[in-house]
């Protein structure tokens, strides 16, 4: 067995959480989020991309259509704060997700541990951004704005909802593929292309 | 390989940051190996087509055609075969209208026959976000003084795998600017739908300063970027614009100073006293009567009359108080000539018309009543020198009208010296009188001259109230071709008394030229 490459994940592992931890300390500000969404995801998304393999050819007969929320698949323009929820909900189901890898799959573990650290960044900074928006909302001026939406905040609600059932769906086709190689392939596939939706997502964030 | 224990120790933090920043920058800009085993592929977005192109590892396996089938791996479904991407010999296919979602992760066989047999099967997958190869787009510029025009071709119809703010978003067209070595970057925004060319100016340039053009689409989340060949033009100077603003700029103030001064030093000259102008224009300038100026008037005639001089031989008659005599006869009239001085004197027999202007002084005629010379009017052979009046040619200034009244001219039958042109016919004398020439002096009352005859016109009465008029008539030069009018009197030829008085029908006298000389 080579020593080398234990070497390299370790340096890179140790990297990476410098890096991410340099990031995580220089991208606090909130009116910086979109930024630091938009980066965080991508490279997940190319994380996610840069297997050394290909899709296996015998797992194509094992497909599914998991139904990725239409909210994020039309570009509609929702509220900034729906936007942020969606994103957190989304951080935490992926980031549960890849805890049950059991690193049986040809995955390289680094990688997918460079997605978890990623994903766990990206929850503190929303957590961070969230809350901050609730205290301004305990102005009294607001709270006419909060029972006007308290209205639509049932629909981000709903949309949450949905994006549960999408990554509990996900979650279920693993345990009944009982985590198989092809199982976790496809899910690959998957939370990659949910990651390229969220990825135009955060650019509402921007424009608001 | 371990760690060499004598490796000098490196601070583990700077170490992490820099293989953080090297890793960073491998896993970014390296592209996934879309191969397998038999194949190479490569995904190419060029002229805004979908092209997928593969190459045999095995270059000894050459197929003769190629069938590509494809699937989305998130949608559960049968390879599809592309029809236009079947049995091809070309190992591309255009796949634009069939792949449209960029989110897509796309598995592709390709079988590559010879005859009926599959020499070669390649399976490839890839996500066309991260997997395409972005071509720079096709444009050319055009160069003008201080700026340049980019124009970028685009499709009439932009692919479906670009919509949704693709193009803004996830492809971003990048126009370079290099000139002397400093490169600038230019972001121009697309519209969503951006369509046909699109032209996109570089503006504030040096003139006449070579400028290099490149364009290309730079993915926002892959650091490797094709360019397109530089395109290089050299600005034209600006001289010419320039240049002719500024002349035409100087030549106004030019002309401007130029009549400041001119109208200064006028000013100051004839303030100065050295010009004085004249309010009032020479008639040479004067252009008001356009027509006496484009047709000028005919000069006032000259006091040249056309005389026809016929001689008559006249005894001198004495007057011998004998009523009877017939002698006393009109045609005695002819005053004596006499010659002064050099001067050829042709008396005039009548009335002088008195003082006129100096230069009309000239028309005096004392004729004695033209009733007894009405056989006159055919040349003959008397000798008595008689006058026709008629206006010259050319007009006279002592005629006004047509005149046919003779008068007598007294000539000097002795005289040589002739200062008017004559010209004899026959007994008569005929010559030109240039009344200007000639000076015309009053008889005196003596009797000794005799005593200018009175203008007798048979066809017309003068009348002594209209001398004035009549010798102003005379001066008036008539037109051309015509004859001033004369009044011509009656038969008894009235006559101003004062002339009248010293005349004498039968008496001729000659013309002293004395002290009675007239000048004209």
């Amino acid at each position: 067995m080579s020593t080398k490459p234990d070497v390299i994940r370790k340096c890179l592992q140790s990297a990476c959480l410098v890096g991410l931890l340099i990031t995580g300390i220089l991208s606090l500000d909130c009116n910086l989020l979109h930024f630091h969404l938009r980066k965080v995801t991508w490279q997940n998304l190319r994380l996610l991309s840069s297997t050394s393999s290909s899709f296996p050819v015998e797992c194509l007969r094992e497909t599914k259509a998991f139904e990725l929320p239409q909210e994020i698949l039309s570009h509609t323009q929702p509220a900034k704060r729906y936007i942020k929820e969606a994103f957190y909900e989304m951080s935490i189901q992926a980031f549960n997700i890849f805890s049950q890898y059991t690193f049986t799959s040809t995955w390289e573990k680094d990688y997918l541990k460079q997605i978890q650290i990623g994903l766990d960044q990206q929850l503190q900074y929303l957590e961070q951004c969230l809350e901050e928006e609730e205290k301004e909302k305990e102005d009294s001026k607001e709270l006419e704005e909060d029972g006007m939406n308290w209205s639509g905040a049932l629909v981000p609600q709903l949309s949450n909802l949905e994006l549960r059932r999408y990554f509990n769906r996900i979650d279920n086709f693993l345990k009944e593929k009982k985590y198989s190689h092809c199982a976790w392939e496809i899910i690959r596939v998957e939370i990659r292309r949910c990651f390229y939706y969220f990825q135009k997502f955060a650019a509402l964030l921007r424009k608001k | 390989m371990l760690w060499s224990q004598n490796a000098s120790p490196i601070r583990p933090q700077n170490l992490y940051l820099v293989v953080y920043i090297s890793l960073m920058f491998g896993v970014l800009s390296s592209l996934p190996d879309l191969s397998d085993q038999s194949c190479t592929f490569k995904v190419t977005l060029r002229n805004f087509r979908v092209i997928l192109s593969w190459e045999l590892k095995n270059h000894s396996i050459v197929p003769d055609r190629y069938t590509l089938q494809y699937l989305v791996i998130s949608i559960p479904d049968h390879m599809k075969t592309v029809e236009h991407c079947s049995n091809i010999t070309a190992s591309f296919c255009d796949l634009t209208d069939v792949w449209d979602v960029l989110s897509e992760t796309y598995a592709v066989t390709v079988d590559g026959f010879r005859g009926n047999t599959t020499l070669v099967t390649c399976f490839i997958d890839f996500f066309l976000a991260t997997h395409i190869s972005l071509e720079p787009p096709e444009f050319d510029i055009v160069d003008f003084t201080d700026h340049i025009n980019v124009n970028v071709n685009f499709p009439p119809v932009i692919p479906k795998i670009l919509d949704g703010k693709v193009l803004q978003f996830y492809l971003p067209l990048i126009i370079e600017e290099q000139s002397g070595g400093i490169v600038k970057k230019y972001n121009p925004t697309l519209d969503e739908n951006v369509t046909g060319n699109f032209t996109y100016v570089i503006d504030n340039l040096l003139p006449n300063t070579n400028y290099c053009i490149s364009v290309y689409f730079k993915h926002r989340n892959l650091e490797e970027i094709h360019r397109s060949p530089v395109k290089c033009t050299l600005l034209p100077p600006a001289q010419d614009t320039g240049s002719s603003e500024s002349a035409k700029i100087g030549g106004i103030i030019t002309i401007f100073l130029i009549a400041a001064v001119f109208i200064s030093t006028i000013l100051i000259l004839k303030r100065v006293g050295y010009i004085c102008l004249r309010n009032d224009c020479p008639n040479v300038l004067n252009f008001h009567n356009m027509s006496s100026w484009v047709f000028p008037e005919m000069p006032p005639l000259e006091a040249v009359a056309f005389v026809e001089v016929i001689h008559t031989n006249r005894k001198k008659k004495v007057w011998n108080y004998n009523y009877d005599d017939e002698s006393d006869s009109n045609d005695e009239t002819a005053a004596p000539l006499t010659n002064t001085g050099g001067y050829t004197k042709h008396g005039l027999v009548g009335g002088l018309l008195g003082p006129t202007s100096a230069s009309s002084a000239t028309w005096e005629d004392c004729l004695e009543p033209y009733t007894e010379e009405r056989d006159l009017s055919e040349p003959e052979a008397d000798t008595e020198p008689l006058m026709a009046l008629g206006p010259k040619p050319g007009g006279s200034e002592c005629t006004s009208g047509a005149h046919e009244g003779r008068g007598k001219l007294l000539q000097d039958p002795f005289s040589e010296e002739d200062s008017s042109s004559t010209e004899e016919s026959g007994d008569k004398i005929i010559f030109n009188v240039n009344l200007s020439s000639v000076f015309v002096s009053a008889l005196d009352d003596d009797g000794s001259e005799g005593p200018p005859a009175s203008p007798c016109f048979p066809e017309e009465t003068y009348n002594l109230e209209d001398s004035h008029r009549l010798e102003t008539s005379f001066l008036e030069a008539p037109g051309e071709g015509t004859q001033p009018s004369f009044p011509t009197p009656s038969a008894e030829c009235p006559w101003p008394e004062d002339v009248l008085s010293d005349i004498s029908d039968s008496s001729e006298s000659g013309v002293d030229t004395g002290d009675g000389y007239i000048m004209r």
